[in-house]
């Protein structure tokens, strides 16, 4: 078959090999970048999911979530052999089989006495000042707790006589391996909330002052310089300036306050950058309009440009959600505990009767918001660092340390979508 | 066949005087009082001067159309009617005055919200907001703190029969505004600028961005305005400064090169780059 | 009388505005024409002064609407330039209004010949020079008609009648010729009713050429000279 002469003939030429070339290059490096992003997040989902959405093999009930992952505390986890047999535990089961009585008459459970394991204790570097008072807690608010238990564990009660301790062989514990991780989630969202709003109410002021009042000149081009170079900065030293400034400079101590600022400085460049965009974004027109109306400037900002700017703030404040929640650094000195006894909530230390000189014995009925903000939390890419260096990796830590990252990525997913649903609400309200 | 004649009753038939409607009546309206006095006015962006030494009045109730080719500063002198220009940088008055009803604009001691409430202004792309009509058009009275539902509801319907889009409208009064076609959302933008009662109307290139019969319906609406308002229109569409307007000003390169009564312009313009602009052989 | 709100094309706005004034002033004008020929007939048949005196002062302001619809044409062209009817308008009003002007100014002629006539006795009974006044004061008013009620055939109709004028205009030609070569004392009042007939025949060709500019008015096709084309 021979092919028509014409002017548009395909023909085979350098320039069209390079093309082929060309794109097979770009598609090849953009489908390995995916590939890695795949097999991290498909290891991270495999492994990890089990702990959350492990019920399919273990006890099956709809709607297969672990609850007692989500939503208890961490707990030591006890491996040993009682009359030759392997038995698995969490901290609070432990002493109820071993009826050892309350942690603080029996403090001594905690410490190395097993030479069986020397190498495990060696290694949990971390250990709270009193772990048991925290699976005391534990044991107290939620009896039923039975992380990953083997079917053929029975469940412990109280009642059971005292065993004799040199039936436990080959007793090895694992920080944080048993129980679940929900003070490291209820830490990360109130991190995420109360450092998004202030960086949000910061951020939105100082884009709106710099884009529309300020005088575009030599000065506020430096400010708008520095903005842009202080999001380069590594997160470490927004730790380590918030240590300085909030935690010693402010007397907060490690604090969700000092947390909340730190984080908030940190992001601080990604929202005022991306605010000035969307404000520049709102049309001319309705600046123009309004003031020819008779507004004052922020009359105009707040009723007519603020509201239109508001979703793409949103939008662009998704990148920082991702960045609060998944940064360790700025919080490793400032707002984390590895682990805490109690919820924010649960703190009362300050009495809310206090005598305060002349006036006498005053009520403050205020005071938990005290004891709430300037207390460290637990958080989720702190306990991944956690669990994945301080306590060795086998068969027994795996399920709290996939199941730690699966759920830290699931919740910055929940968080970046509900941002973006309610950009898209916002959106559709306000389209012109 | 006398008698089929009434006019011609008597032999004593007085020459009757006739009311012949003619282009002097339109030069007598020129006297109408000054509304906006402008006087010598250079203005600067930045460095570089934008208007030189304009100086002309703009009469009361009567419609001024400001023509020229883009650039010519007729924009630019409109926005310094409202003070508008205040929001571009670097943008100063350099020399002049410009008073309205014998105040000085550009005194300290005025307050620029004021002024704008008294001259509003109508831009070339249509601006609703993107809120409901109803919204719009109270805009500047919720501004005022005025929240009464009744005022409220009586100015929408005031600004909008004035702006000629009730009728069309009324049913829809809390639909979004951006619903609307281009000529209604400019229409809207009048009756918005209407309806905190102003002076004087400013209107910067209005029909622009409007098909033909949008246009017809703004220059109509334009007309009946005139009664209550005193406009000045930027529009470098001559036909339409010779449609809609009582006095025409020719800008050209940042001077004022003439200005007359509208027919005066586009019969018999006495300067010839003027004739040349509006014969369409520059600009 | 002059235009309902239905036959206006426009509903409101400056352009309809002009356009009406432009209509009514041509209305004003040839009513004003007609009053004059009236009047000039009435001062010649009546042998009334007086009339004759109206009619020579009331011409001036003819002469003035004549340049104020010149005027009101050329701004309308200038400010809205107008397209199809209402650029055959502005045409058309021009050449009306001037039109109407020389009818006018035949009327004055007519007064004033009749104040000439008027100072001697009556050569013979007016017949014919009545009947052509009629004939021609109707063709005014018809076109007249025919451009307020927009009626084209109506105008169509009256350029016939120019001819009857013509007719009538060399038969009283004749008549007087022979009156002339009878009696030389009469050739006065005969050139000056000659005079007369050839006015109103000069009136009914005006009227014949309004009746024209009615019809392309409202048809934009051209009937002028139709006959000479066809010959």
């Amino acid at each position: 078959m021979t092919t028509r002469a014409h002017p548009f003939r395909r023909q085979a030429t350098v320039a069209a090999l390079k093309e082929t070339i060309v794109f097979w290059l770009l598609r090849a490096f953009t489908y390995v970048i995916l590939g890695f992003g795949a097999i991290i997040f498909s290891i991270i989902i495999y492994k990890g999911s089990p702990a959350v959405f492990g019920s399919i093999r273990f006890d099956g009930a709809f709607p297969f979530i672990h609850n007692d992952f989500l939503f208890t505390k961490p707990q030591t986890l006890h491996i040993f052999r009682y009359k030759g047999e392997l038995k698995q535990m969490s901290a609070a089961q432990y002493y109820a089989f071993t009826g050892e009585g309350t942690p603080e008459t029996a403090p001594a459970a905690a410490t190395p006495e097993q030479p069986l394991a020397p190498a495990v204790h060696a290694t949990t570097e971390v250990v709270t000042p009193s772990p048991a008072r925290a699976t005391n807690a534990a044991s107290a608010l939620l009896a039923p707790a039975t992380p990953t238990p083997p079917a053929e564990t029975p469940a412990p009660s109280a009642a059971q006589p005292k065993i004799d301790p040199n039936d436990i062989t080959e007793h090895e514990t694992y920080s944080y391996a048993a129980g679940g991780i929900w003070p490291q989630i209820v830490g990360t969202v109130l991190l995420v909330i109360g450092s998004m709003t202030i960086a949000l109410i910061l951020g939105i002021f100082s884009a709106v002052y710099l884009s529309e009042y300020s005088k575009q000149g030599p000065l506020i081009s430096a400010i708008r310089l520095a903005i842009v170079n202080l999001a380069g900065v590594p997160s470490i030293v927004f730790g380590l300036f918030g240590v300085g400034i909030f935690v010693i400079g402010m007397g907060w101590n490690i604090s969700l306050l000092a947390g909340w600022f730190t984080l908030a400085f940190m992001v601080l460049p990604v929202i005022i950058t991306a605010s000035e965009e969307s404000l520049r974004a709102v049309p001319r027109g309705f600046r123009e309009g309004s003031l020819a109306l008779g507004a004052t400037k922020w009359q105009t900002i707040f009723s007519n440009v603020l509201p239109y700017a508001l979703p793409g703030i949103l939008t662009s404040s998704v990148l920082g959600i991702a960045r609060v929640a998944g940064e360790t650094a700025p919080i490793l000195f400032t707002a984390a505990y590895a682990t805490s006894d109690k919820l924010p909530w649960e703190l009362s230390i300050t009495p809310n009767r206090m005598h305060s000189g002349f006036l006498g014995y005053v009520e403050y009925p205020f005071l938990w918001i005290h004891d709430f903000a300037l207390h460290g939390v637990s958080a989720l890419p702190y306990h991944i660092y956690v669990v994945s260096s301080k306590i060795p990796q086998n068969e027994y830590t795996e399920r709290v340390q996939y199941g730690t990252a699966f759920v830290f990525l699931a919740v910055v997913m929940a968080i970046a979508l509900s941002s973006v649903l309610l950009r898209i609400r916002l959106r559709n309200r306000l389209k012109w | 066949m006398d008698e089929s004649k009434p006019s011609a009753q008597t032999a004593e038939v007085v020459p009757t005087k006739v009311a012949a409607p003619s282009p002097s009546d339109k030069l007598a309206r020129l006297n109408a009082p000054t509304i906006i006095d402008i006087n010598n006015v250079d203005f600067y962006y930045g460095a570089s001067k934008a208007l030189h030494g304009i100086n002309f009045p703009i009469k009361n109730k009567l419609v001024t159309a400001f023509i020229g080719p883009s650039g010519c500063g007729k924009s630019t002198l409109l926005r310094c009617l409202n003070r508008m220009n205040d929001l571009v940088e670097g943008t100063r008055i350099g020399a002049g005055s410009i008073k309205i009803s014998g105040v000085d604009i550009y005194d300290p001691s005025v307050d620029v919200i004021e002024l704008r409430k008294r001259v509003g202004m109508v831009f070339q792309k249509s601006n609703p907001f993107p809120k409901s009509i109803y919204e719009n058009v109270v805009y500047g009275l919720r501004l005022q703190g005025i929240n009464s539902k009744s005022r409220l509801d009586e100015t929408v319907e005031r600004s909008l029969r004035g702006a000629a889009l009730w009728e069309e409208v009324r049913d829809r009064l809390h639909t979004s505004a951006l619903g609307l076609s281009g000529g209604q959302q400019q229409r809207l933008c009048i009756a918005r600028a209407i309806a905190v009662e102003p002076e004087i109307i400013l209107m910067d290139e209005p029909c622009s961005a409007l098909d033909p019969i949008a246009t017809v319906k703004v220059e109509e609406l334009i007309h009946q305005l005139k009664q209550d308002y005193t406009i000045v229109i930027v529009t470098h569409n001559m036909q339409q400064a010779g449609r809609c307007s009582d006095i025409t000003a020719f800008f050209y390169m940042g001077r004022l090169i003439e200005i007359d009564a509208t027919e005066k312009i586009f019969t018999n313009p006495t300067q010839k780059q003027t004739e040349d602009y509006i014969s369409g052989r520059f600009g | 009388m002059p235009f309902s709100a239905s036959t206006n094309p426009y509903s409101n706005g400056p352009a309809s505005e002009q356009i009406s004034n432009i209509r009514e002033t041509l209305l004003l004008m040839a009513s004003l024409a007609d009053r004059n020929l009236s009047l000039a007939i009435r001062a010649l048949v009546e042998r009334d002064e007086k009339l004759a005196a109206t009619v020579e002062k009331e011409d001036s302001q003819l002469d003035e609407l004549e340049i104020s619809i010149d005027e009101l044409v050329i701004n309308h062209m200038a400010t809205h330039a107008p397209v199809a009817t209402d650029c055959r308008l502005m045409l058309v009003a021009s050449k009306i209004s001037s039109n109407l002007e020389r009818i006018a100014d035949q009327a004055v002629a007519i007064a004033r010949r009749s104040l000439e006539l008027n100072r001697e006795p009556l050569l013979k009974p007016l017949i014919d020079i009545p009947r052509m006044a009629q004939i021609a004061e109707g063709m005014l008013r018809d076109s007249i008609t025919a451009f307020i009620d927009r009626k084209p055939e109506l105008a169509q109709e009256i350029i016939k009648r120019d001819k009857e004028v013509d007719a009538i205009n060399k038969q009283l030609a004749r008549e007087l010729t022979s009156f002339m070569l009878e009696d030389p004392a009469t050739i006065t009042r005969s050139l000056n009713l000659t005079i007369v007939a050839r006015c109103l025949e000069r009136i009914a060709d005006h009227c014949k050429n309004i009746a024209e500019e009615v019809y392309y008015l409202y048809q934009a096709i051209d009937i002028r000279h139709e006959r000479d084309k066809n010959a």
